[in-house]
């Protein structure tokens, strides 16, 4: 609770202004949680999406922690528990969207005015600043990274050169995973870097080359594969689809009604409003906590905005993903979340090269 | 001069006291109707002892502020019911309740209606798992939490489940045409529900109180409590409910006060 120091009127602690008076609220209080939050079990902010640097640099170090627990999760039968109870760095209290204005300024590409570095669009002719960054090439990012300089220098094509590289909890990079050109099994059993994560299978999944593109394969994994889905590029949903925002597991359900009675009685029941299906939070194998239904124009997803919120998971991005249909089909999108939206394989996948890929506790990137 | 105070035989033209059946004076007899006289009510409405139904919101075809005298011993309501006939109700079974008099009380019974019939609580009513419930145009279901399906497999391979909290029971919303909506666990005993700053909120539901009702555990039993909400809280009925003056019920989309003169 924040008491408004101008009219007294008390406030919730994300409350940027007072609901009594619209003063501004101390900043101080007003960040329970990071919201940068870079680096969940698995996760690292979008590239080139709230700032310019280049993907590879851009994993910001504070709460990672929760990855370096990995090594402890083989003794704690709660680790979710333990990794929501660790205290959660709080480094930047707000987004670079909203932060106040900084002393850095940069001239506006198209009128040439200051316009502070934390702005997306010119305030004085409303060039989207955010368009000219986001067309720098990104793809440049594997030549800034030093860790192994030897591999990382030029890019090759697919087999030999082929790894899963470890991002690590404080965002750098760590030892790497060498994928063979024919198929490469990973899981508890592999050993190596696998071993201590018990979160995955013996046998995991299998990575495997057909021609140049990397395929990942889910062996029947207790805990699946995910994939990192790219920023406002809408991926379709299926009925039992499974997502990953934060620590948060969430399944896509269709809509299914009971067959009507046989004398005409209609089941009563609150408004339909259309809803396009549910999306249920996984507490078990196939057993689902709190539900709610999809309305057609679609629901956001977030910590704090949206129409359902995780206040609690502080790796889930103040607006995090959006689930809605279009011509019919349901689609999740990424809105540009730190931490990214995850959607589980099913089966198998392409895995394009730079894609994230979580597997158990470990967030790895495909490279080759 | 005054007039005779009790029936004159039409024989003699003595006064026959009344419960006489024949005349004192000549054994004429008494005619049945006078000896039964007792005073009528000038309408069956103002009968002791039985109910009348008032419909407040009602089915289209039917029109609202009808009223049902149940004169008789059974009066059963329903889509096709011939005495309470809701026709244009599809959410009313063929045959829905049944008002009947128990001895001197009215009670309703559930004929094995799809939908079945809910009565408004008076402040507070127990509750078990399974029941349904409704605020506003929202209709519930309380369920059990779920057993824990979270454990490690046989090879110690370790579940990875969403972060959750210790819940007592949960309340799924159940959407026209059978489907569940929305669902939420309890945060440990209690659940409030309403149009804002509840649990589960329902912002355009405009016959929702902001805070409407909560469902509570205390220790084994749960108890659904209506927090002065305009509308009130109805709780569907098991089998048969006894009913008294003020009673409000839904069968369908039919709101009906229960009125019983005394």
């Amino acid at each position: 609770m924040i008491v408004c120091s101008r009219c007294s009127k008390d406030n919730q602690d994300h409350y940027k202004f007072c609901l009594g008076c619209g003063a501004e609220l101390p900043r101080e209080s007003s960040k329970p949680r990071s919201f940068s939050a870079p680096t969940p079990p698995g996760g690292t902010p979008a590239p080139g999406r709230e700032t310019n640097a280049p993907q590879g640099l851009q994993v910001q170090g504070s709460q990672a922690e929760a990855l370096a627990s990995a090594p402890q999760l083989e003794l704690d039968p709660m680790p979710v528990e333990a990794a929501r109870s660790k205290p959660v760095a709080v480094e930047d209290p707000l987004p670079p969207e909203l932060a106040p204005l900084g002393d850095e300024t940069s001239p506006c590409p198209h009128c040439g005015s200051q316009v502070p570095a934390n702005f997306r669009f010119c305030h004085v002719c409303g060039d989207d600043l955010h368009a000219e960054a986001a067309a720098a090439p990104t793809g440049d990012a594997p030549a800034e990274r030093v860790s192994p300089p030897a591999v990382a220098e030029a890019p090759q094509p697919a087999a030999g050169r082929a790894r899963l590289v470890l991002i690590q909890p404080d965002g750098s990079e760590g030892e790497s995973f060498p994928l063979s050109a024919g198929s490469s099994l990973i899981g508890r059993a592999t050993g190596g870097i696998f071993a201590n994560d018990a979160y995955l299978s013996p046998e995991h999944a299998e990575f495997r080359f057909e021609g140049d593109q990397l395929v990942v394969k889910d062996m029947e994994s207790l805990n699946g594969v995910y994939i990192r889905i790219e920023p406002e590029v809408p991926v379709e949903l299926f009925d039992g689809s499974i997502f990953r925002v934060g620590q948060e597991i969430l399944r896509f359900e269709g809509p299914v009604a009971p067959d009507p009675a046989d004398d005409g009685t209609q089941y009563m029941g609150s408004p339909h409003r259309g809803y396009l299906g549910r999306i249920s939070l996984m507490i078990g194998r196939q057993t689902t906590g709190n539900s709610f239904p999809i309305p057609p124009h679609g629901i956001h997803l977030g910590r704090e905005r949206g129409d359902v919120v995780f206040p609690e998971d502080g790796y889930v991005s103040g607006l995090h993903c959006r689930v809605n249909s279009e011509v019919g089909h349901v689609f999740l999108t990424d809105v540009g979340s730190s931490n990214g939206t995850f959607v589980r394989v099913s089966n198998e996948s392409y895995v394009p090269q730079g894609t994230f890929v979580l597997i158990g506790q470990q967030l790895f990137r495909a490279e080759y | 001069m005054e007039q005779a105070r009790n029936y004159v035989c039409t024989e003699c033209a003595s006064a026959v006291p009344s419960g006489h059946k024949f005349c004192g004076a000549c054994g004429a007899g008494v005619p049945t109707e006078a000896q039964t006289l007792e005073t009528r009510f000038f309408g069956a409405l103002q009968m002791p002892g039985k109910a009348r139904l008032i419909v407040v919101r009602g089915d289209e075809a039917m029109g609202e502020g009808l009223s049902y005298i149940l004169q008789a011993t059974e009066h059963v309501a329903g889509r096709e019911a011939d005495q309470i006939p809701f026709p244009s109700d599809n959410w009313l079974s063929p045959s829905h309740a049944n008002f009947l008099y128990r001895g001197e009380k009215l009670v309703v019974r559930d004929e094995g209606s799809l939908n079945g019939v809910y009565i408004r609580i008076r402040s507070a009513s127990p509750i078990q798992i399974g029941d349904h419930f409704m605020c506003g145009q929202q209709l519930f279901r309380i369920d059990a939490t779920p057993k824990d399906t979270s454990g490690p497999e046989a090879d110690q391979t370790h579940f990875y489940s969403s972060p959750r909290r210790p819940s007592a029971f949960r309340v799924t919303q159940i959407l026209e045409g059978g489907m569940d909506g929305i669902v939420c666990c309890a945060y440990e005993q209690s659940l409030q529900i309403g149009r804002e700053d509840c649990d589960i909120n329902f912002p355009d539901d405009v016959h929702m109180s902001p805070r409407h009702a909560r469902v509570e555990m205390s220790g084994e039993s749960l108890e659904l409590v209506d927090e002065n909400s305009q509308n009130g809280t109805y709780v569907r009925i098991r089998g048969e409910r006894e009913l008294s003056h003020g009673d409000y019920l839904f069968l369908g989309r039919n709101l009906l006060r229960v009125e019983v003169t005394a």
